[in-house]
């Protein structure tokens, strides 16, 4: 089955943009993801003073996977989850919420950034994007996959692995 | 389940490498790695302990290219084989779309194999899927070991119904690794088709 990645589509995707651009304007974050619990990345800025980020496939995967783990850990003690995930290095550190049971807002930022400012403000655009997210349900546009669109992928895994023997 | 993402049109497929301990699923995405050319490929993350076992899993992204302005994606993982790393290998199955499952050859291995595809169903069962519903072929690896069991007889314990592609592979020579990719992504692409 076909899932679309949240409900993140032009006009409510427009706004999502706007305030992830807010998000890292206010927190002085250096990145700023939406991840979904698969590991993909749904929709990512980047401050225009901060550094290309590192492989963003990766960080996607090891962010989703470590919530889950997390998750589990939690849940070994009874618990429904752990309140926050936040990950301090000496130049860098990582918060993250959750958006809904499907994805997560993560927030990347060096020590030029208050971990408080950065949290006061991860919070605040979350409800934000709950909101917007509320707002749009049943706008997903539908995609057809039809035999042209199967013919053509099977050429470009043909393209990628050689051709069928 | 596949991923659509309209805003950065990208279709996302996640294919797991299942099976029991050392059978060689993560040889198989160093191969892939090695064989795929750079624009394609991106980093092989690899989450191991020092004697190079797999932790938690190996993750390996590869793009396609292009088909109606929408690229497609596939992400290759592997999980941990061995049997007390279940609570890993049942993380890595969320929102799996495919998975090649790798069946060890050597004759000490069999019931291993066995008890990893019933650790797999038991697994997806967690999630709501049975093995009828997700797409899944067997890669048949180290087929050069000399004392190999004959590709039939683990066909037999593996998918008695015989229903299941089966792929001979030396993993570690890229012999039979690029096939059974191949065949699970096509699947994948027609379970897509008649589900959308």
């Amino acid at each position: 089955m076909l899932q679309p990645s949240l409900e993140l589509y032009g006009e409510s995707f427009e706004k999502v943009d706007a305030l992830l651009d807010d998000l890292l304007a206010k927190s002085h974050a250096q990145y700023v993801l939406i991840v979904d619990l698969k590991g993909f990345v749904i929709a990512h800025n980047k401050a225009l003073w901060a550094p290309k980020p590192p492989s963003l496939d990766s960080l996607a995967t090891l962010i989703a996977s470590n919530y889950s783990a997390n998750l589990a850990i939690a849940k070994l003690f009874g618990e429904t989850g752990f309140k926050e995930m936040i990950q301090q290095g000496d130049r860098v550190g990582m918060y993250v919420e959750e958006l809904d049971d499907t994805a997560l807002l993560v927030t990347l930022f060096d020590t030029t950034a208050a971990l408080g400012r950065v949290k006061m403000f991860t919070k605040k655009a979350v409800t934000e994007i709950q909101t917007i997210l509320s707002e749009s349900k049943g706008e997903a546009p539908t995609m057809n996959f039809d035999e042209n669109w199967q013919n053509s992928t099977r050429a470009l895994i043909d393209g990628l692995f050689g051709p069928s023997k | 389940m596949s991923t659509i993402n309209f805003s950065a049109r990208e279709i996302n497929f996640k294919i797991v490498y299942y099976g029991c301990g050392m059978s060689g699923k993560t040889t198989n995405l160093k191969k892939i790695y090695e064989s795929i050319p750079g624009t394609a490929k991106g980093e092989l993350v690899s989450l191991a302990t020092e004697d190079e076992r797999t932790l938690f899993f190996d993750f390996l992204p590869l793009d396609l290219g292009q088909v109606n302005g929408f690229k497609t994606r596939f992400h290759l993982y592997t999980v941990p084989g061995q049997v007390f790393y279940n609570s890993s290998r049942k993380l890595i199955l969320r929102g799996v779309d495919g998975i090649v499952f790798v069946a060890d050859s050597a004759p000490n291995r069999l019931r291993a194999n066995a008890e990893s595809l019933r650790n797999l169903r038991d697994n997806l069962s967690e999630y709501g899927l049975s093995m009828d519903e997700i797409p899944y072929v067997v890669q048949v690896n180290k087929r050069d070991l000399p004392d190999a069991l004959p590709s039939e007889m683990i066909q037999q314990v593996l998918d008695p119904s015989g229903k299941i592609q089966f792929f001979d592979a030396v993993a570690a020579k890229y012999i039979g690794v690029t096939e059974p990719l191949k065949a699970v992504s096509q699947l994948v692409l027609e379970h897509l088709a008649q589900k959308a």
